[in-house]
């Protein structure tokens, strides 16, 4: 029970500092690797949010919170993802036209785009380094993913197949 | 209108169900809620002004955007209606599938399935990252961009707290691009 009220506060804080659901996972990485879940569990998270239908954001904030407490670690998760930008748009839906005028709000958030990009960048090699398959498997699996993604393969497809590679060639 | 506003909140949240069940994440859901919602429920420019504002805002964009066209249908309670409609396809699934594979964590095959997945995952994350990257400039990507990026790789670098950081680039960005005008 006690997990809750921190559960609370990290997805506030995350879903505070980044602009979009993709954006989250670096700093969810950071703040939930190692203290809530593990390496593996994160990378299992990722991999199934983008996988089911819906927004995957919300996913992988459920996925964790379930992992640390159960049903009610998932709602508590949900519920704080959900918190903030519903309390911005019922807001901001009252007082558009003022805020259209507020340059420094779309400034901030300009200069928060490369810095959330070198952030996923950095998770990115950390989930690749630690995920178990460094040696030329995990390359291969790693760059083919990549090409295919570039190519504009659908993300689940690609996900899915080197989670199955991985299932009957890795284990 | 001459449909009641019950009416309207059904059809919202049909149509917000619709569109989390057959969309895999919050960015693809941009182009079928657009065929769904332009023309009927707000104009070409407002949903165009409302993928702006969701970008710009902090937290799920997907979830900024349903509530700019709920409210746009029906008001504060369209903007409730349209929430709920974005929510609960991937809750229901999430917590079957996050119980199911409870289950698993200690099989062998999982142990495979999370080597063949981090791959993936990680080139995913690096594809979605320079996305970003590319789409949230405003025009292109300038040298404050880039300074901003290589001050902030410095600073994971140097492990400092990824909160930090983040503040740290925006207040940054507050300063470098308010200069421009």
């Amino acid at each position: 029970m006690e997990e809750l009220l921190p559960l609370f506060l990290i997805f506030m804080k995350v879903n505070l500092l980044s602009t979009s659901g993709p954006a989250s996972v670096g700093l969810l990485y950071h703040e939930v690797v190692g203290k809530w879940v593990t390496e593996a569990q994160f990378v299992q998270a990722v991999g199934l949010s983008s996988v089911l239908p819906g927004s995957d954001a919300l996913q992988l904030a459920m996925y964790i919170g379930y992992t640390v407490a159960g049903i009610p670690g998932g709602l508590v998760a949900l519920l704080a993802s959900i918190l903030p930008p519903t309390v911005i748009i019922l807001g901001v839906t009252m007082i558009l036209h003022r805020l259209r005028r507020e340059a420094w709000v779309s400034n901030f958030v300009e200069g928060l785009a490369p810095a959330i990009t070198v952030l996923m960048l950095f998770t990115a090699w950390k989930i690749f380094q630690k995920g178990g398959a460094t040696g030329w498997e995990g390359w291969t699996i790693g760059i083919l993913s990549l090409i295919s993604m570039l190519l504009k393969v659908p993300e689940r497809i690609v996900v899915i197949i080197a989670a199955l590679v991985g299932v009957f060639f890795l284990s | 209108m001459n449909q009641s506003k019950f009416e309207v909140w059904l059809g919202l949240l049909w149509m917000f169900l619709k569109v989390n069940m057959l969309s895999p994440s919050g960015p693809a859901s941009i182009g079928l809620l657009y065929k769904e919602a332009v023309g009927k429920i707000m104009t070409e420019a407002q949903f165009v002004e409302a993928v702006g504002f969701s970008n710009v805002l902090p937290g799920s964009e997907a979830l900024k955007l349903a509530m700019f066209v709920g409210f746009a249908a029906g008001g504060i309670p369209g903007v409730f209606t349209a929430l709920l409609g974005a929510i609960l396809p991937p809750t229901v699934l999430m917590f079957v599938v996050a119980a199911m594979l409870q289950r698993f964590q200690h099989e062998d095959w999982l142990n495979g399935f999370v080597a063949g997945l981090s791959p993936a995952v990680a080139a995913l994350i690096v594809v979605v990252a320079w996305e970003l990257f590319r789409a949230s400039t405003r025009q292109k990507i300038d040298r404050r961009a880039w300074f901003i990026a290589g001050l902030s790789a410095l600073a994971l670098w140097s492990a400092m707290p990824s909160p930090m950081v983040l503040l740290g680039a925006g207040i940054l960005g507050v300063i470098l691009y308010g200069q421009r005008s």
